[in-house]
C-alpha cells in the first residue's frame, strides 16, 4: 500500500482514487484535422491548436464528471507506440498491422540507436495541469512493450533493445518529475507475453523508476497473467492498474491464491463494449475487487484507455463509475472500522453474508457436536 | 531434395495503397450498415484474389487465402459451432494481436461447413495449389472459457472439437486439398497434453482421405518436443525455428521420417534473413530428412508484418532456395 507515499509527495487522495488509463476518443473536428494534416491541407499549428482545445475539452469533462487524477486524454497521439516511436531517433515507420478485428496500427521499426530527443510529452502534461488543480498523470509508455510492439532491424536481441529504451525513457520520467508531475504511469500491456523475458523487463524498468520522487503505475491489459502471476509482483512501481471487466474479473482467483501487495488500479468498465455498465454493475465489481484488496490500496478505472469508444459512451461509462465509488465511498464512511469491508452493494454481499452464516451455523454445530463427546 | 515454396497461413489484408485497404474501408461500411452483405463478400473475395496473386508472383508454389476472411484464429472456426458464443478480447500468445474468446455454453457441434467453401473459392481463382488452414482442436479448447459442466476436464471438449474438425478434414479432402494444415500453437505451452493432442489427431487422420495432413506448431521453442512429434498421426510437421537456436542440432541428430515445414524465415520481424543463416541450417538437416520433400515456409502467419515486408519476405525465401539449390548443383 503506497499511501504514505502518496502523502510524502504531497497527494492526499479519497478512498478509492479515481482515474483513467489514459486515452479519451478524439471529437470529430479533431479526427477530421488529424486526417487533413496526413493530406497536408492544414499546418501542424493549426492541428495543435485543434489538440489543445480537445485536451482541454477532456480535462473540463473529468473534474465534472469528479475524477481523481486525471490525464491529457492524449489527444495528440495516435498509437501509444507509434507516438514515441515517432519522435525518437533510432525509429522508422512501417506499415500497417492488424491488431485486433479490423483495428491496424502502424508498426515502427528499430531501424539505428535509439536515444531520447529531448521532452516528448512534457508540453503536454504541463498545458493539461495548467489547466487543473488536481493532478494530471504523467503518461508513459514502457521500454518492454515499445521494444515488443516494434520490428527491430538493429539491435542483436530483444534485451539489448529494450534496455536502450528504458535509458531513453528513464530521461523523460526525470524531465516530468523535474516539470512537477508526482504521477507516472508507464504502461507495459506486453509484459505477460513472453513469461521467460520477465527478469530483463524488471530490469527495464528498474533502470526507468529507481530513486525518482514519484508514485509509479504501469498498466496492463489482455495478457495471460496466469504465467507471470506472483513474479510480476516484483515489477518496481507502486500500483498496477489491470483490465478486469473484460476477462470476467477471473484475476481475482489468482489474488486469493497468492495475495497481492501493491495498490491495484481496478478495471470496471469494459472498454471494447459499447454499452454503458449501470452504476449496480460496476458497484458489484468494485465489491468483488475489495474481497481481496484492502480498500486503502484500490483505485477504481476503466479497463483500459477509452479512445475505441464515442465521446458519448465514453462520458456515460465514467459518469456511472463515478456514481457507483461514490455510493461505495458512503458506505465505507459509514459503516463501522470492523465491518468496512462488508459493502452493501447487491447480491455480491448477500452471498457473502450467506457464506459467513453457514461458516457459523457449521462452526457451532461443531463445538455441540464436540460437547456431546 | 526438392525444396518447395509454401505460405504458412495469414497474410496481411490491407496495405499501404488506397486500394489495398478496400477491405478495411468495407468493414466499417459494413459495421455502419452502409453496404450489404453480398457487397461486402465480393470485397473479400476480390482482396482473396489479390493476395493469391501476390504469392504466386512472389514465387510461393503452395499457397493460402491468407485467411483474409477470418477475425482470427480461434473466433473464426469456433464461432461457427453450436453452443458458443464469442466473449472478450484476449492476446494470441506473445504477439500483439488480440482474439475473440469463445465461451462454450453446451456439447459443440459442426452447424454447415467452417471453411470448405472458401478453399474452393480460393481455389478456383489460384495458378497454384491452396493449402487450407484449420486451428487445432487443442488450440481451440485452450482458447477458450468452458463454462458448460460437460467440459470441466479439458479433454472432453478437445476430442469433441477433434470430431468437429474430422468432419472439415472429410469436406476440404473431398473438394481437392492436397495438403491440410492444423495448426496447434498451444501444445508447446502445454507439453504434458501431448498424449492428448495424438488422440485428438486420430480423427483428423482418419477423415484425411488421400490429403496430407500437416501439424504446424510455433510461437515457442518446440525442441524440447521433436522427438514426441514425429509419433503423432500426421504427415507433416511445420516447426518454427526462431524461438529454437537448438532445433537445427536436434534435426540434424534424429533425422525426420516425415515430412518437414521449415519455418526458417521469422514472420514476426522485419529483418531479412540472409543467406549464411539460412544456409548452414539448410545443409545440416535436408541430408537427415526422408520423403525427398520439405517445404520452406515462414515461421509462421505473415499477417504480423505489414504487407510490403510480407510479399518482400516470400520473395526472400525464393531468392534464398533458389541460390541454394544451384550452389548444391555446382
Amino acid at each position: 500500500m503506497s499511501r504514505a507515499k502518496l502523502e510524502k509527495l504531497g497527494l492526499t487522495l479519497p478512498l478509492l482514487p479515481t482515474s483513467t488509463v489514459g486515452s479519451f476518443p478524439k471529437p470529430d473536428y479533431l479526427l477530421q484535422a488529424r486526417a487533413r494534416f496526413a493530406r497536408k491541407e492544414i499546418t501542424q499549428k493549426e492541428l495543435e491548436a485543434l489538440e489543445r482545445k480537445a485536451t482541454e475539452f477532456w480535462v473540463q469533462q473529468q473534474e465534472e464528471i469528479g475524477l481523481d487524477v486525471l490525464v491529457d486524454g492524449e489527444q495528440y497521439r495516435g498509437d501509444m507506440v507509434a507516438y514515441f516511436a515517432d519522435i525518437m531517433p533510432g525509429f522508422r515507420m512501417g506499415g500497417l498491422v492488424r491488431s485486433y478485428g479490423n483495428r491496424y496500427y502502424h508498426k515502427p521499426i528499430i531501424a539505428g540507436e535509439i536515444r531520447w530527443p529531448g521532452p516528448m510529452t512534457v508540453k503536454w502534461w504541463k498545458f493539461a495541469q495548467g489547466l487543473t488543480s488536481k493532478p494530471i498523470k504523467g503518461m508513459l509508455t514502457g521500454p518492454y512493450t515499445i521494444m515488443d510492439w516494434s520490428f527491430n532491424d538493429y539491435y542483436p536481441d530483444r534485451k539489448s533493445a529494450c534496455l536502450a529504451l528504458a535509458g531513453a525513457i528513464r530521461k523523460e520520467v526525470e524531465t516530468l518529475v523535474e516539470a512537477g508531475a508526482k504521477v507516472i504511469q508507464i504502461d507495459e500491456p506486453a509484459l505477460s507475453v513472453r513469461p521467460e523475458e520477465l527478469p530483463f523487463a524488471i530490469e527495464a524498468m528498474q533502470m526507468v523508476t529507481d530513486g525518482v520522487p514519484a508514485y509509479f503505475i504501469t498498466h496492463i491489459c489482455y495478457g495471460a497473467f496466469e504465467f507471470i502471476y506472483p513474479r510480476m509482483l516484483r515489477f518496481p512501481v507502486h500500483n498496477f492498474d489491470l483490465e478486469m471487466s473484460n476477462s470476467g474479473l477471473d484475476l481475482i482467483g489468482l489474488f486469493k491464491k497468492h495475495p497481492f501487495n501493491k495498490d491495484l488500479s481496478f478495471g470496471v468498465l469494459d472498454v471494447h463494449s459499447h454499452k454503458i455498465e449501470s452504476p449496480m454493475l460496476v458497484k458489484e465489481r468494485i465489491a468483488k475487487a475489495l474481497q481481496v484488496i484492502p480498500k486503502e490500496a484500490l483505485w477504481v478505472d476503466p479497463d483500459c484507455g477509452l479512445k475505441t469508444r464515442t465521446v458519448e459512451e465514453a462520458q456515460g461509462k465514467l459518469r456511472s463509475m463515478m456514481a457507483a465509488v461514490k455510493e461505495i465511498r458512503q458506505a465505507l464512511d459509514k459503516a463501522p472500522k470492523r465491518k468496512q469491508r462488508r459493502i452493501e452493494v447487491g447480491s455480491v454481499v448477500k452471498k457473502r453474508r450467506k457464506k459467513i452464516r453457514k461458516h457459523k451455523y457449521k462452526k457451532m454445530r461443531r463445538r455441540m457436536r464436540h460437547k456431546k463427546k | 531434395m526438392e525444396l518447395v515454396l509454401a505460405n504458412h497461413s495469414s497474410y496481411p489484408r490491407v496495405g499501404a495503397s488506397r486500394e489495398q485497404q478496400r477491405l478495411r474501408r468495407a468493414y466499417a461500411q459494413r459495421e455502419r450498415g452502409e453496404i450489404s452483405a453480398d457487397d461486402f463478400n465480393r470485397v473479400q473475395d476480390s482482396v482473396v484474389a489479390e493476395v493469391i496473386e501476390e504469392q504466386a508472383r512472389a514465387g510461393c508454389e503452395l499457397l493460402t487465402d491468407g485467411q483474409i476472411r477470418w477475425v482470427d484464429s480461434i473466433s473464426h472456426l469456433a464461432g461457427r459451432l453450436n453452443q458458443v458464443e464469442i466473449n472478450g478480447l484476449l492476446r494470441y500468445f506473445d504477439t500483439n494481436f488480440y482474439f475473440r474468446q469463445p465461451v462454450i455454453k453446451g456439447r459443440v457441434a459442426g452447424n454447415g461447413p467452417l471453411v470448405a467453401e472458401e478453399f474452393r473459392y480460393a481455389r478456383a481463382v489460384s495458378p497454384r495449389p491452396i493449402k487450407p488452414v484449420l486451428t487445432g482442436p487443442y488450440t481451440l479448447a485452450v482458447s477458450s472459457i468452458r463454462e458448460t459442466p460437460l467440459y470441466r476436464d479439458l479433454p472432453t471438449l478437445v476430442l469433441d472439437l477433434s470430431e468437429v474438425l474430422a468432419q472439415e478434414v472429410r469436406a476440404l479432402a473431398g473438394a481437392g486439398a492436397e495438403v491440410i494444415q492444423v495448426e496447434e500453437p498451444a501444445i508447446l505451452k502445454h507439453p504434458k497434453d501431448l498424449r492428448l493432442l495424438h488422440k485428438a489427431l486420430k480423427p483428423l487422420s482418419q477423415a484425411k482421405g488421400s490429403s496430407q495432413l500437416a501439424l504446424y506448431t510455433y510461437f515457442a521453442d518446440v525442441t524440447p518436443l521433436y522427438e514426441s512429434l514425429q509419433e503423432l498421426p500426421v504427415d507433416i510437421l511445420g516447426l518454427d525455428f526462431t524461438y529454437a537456436p537448438r532445433l537445427p542440432e536436434t534435426i540434424a541428430r534424429l533425422g525426420s521420417r516425415k515430412t518437414l515445414g521449415l519455418g526458417l524465415i521469422d514472420g514476426r520481424n522485419t529483418r531479412m534473413e540472409a543467406a549464411p543463416q539460412v544456409f548452414p541450417i539448410l545443409e545440416r538437416i535436408l541430408p537427415r530428412l526422408s520423403g525427398g520433400i520439405a517445404y520452406l515456409n515462414p515461421s509462421c502467419g505473415l499477417e504480423y508484418l505489414p504487407r510490403d515486408k510480407a510479399v518482400a519476405k516470400l520473395r526472400l525465401m525464393k531468392e534464398l532456395r533458389d541460390t541454394f539449390l544451384q550452389r548444391g548443383k555446382r
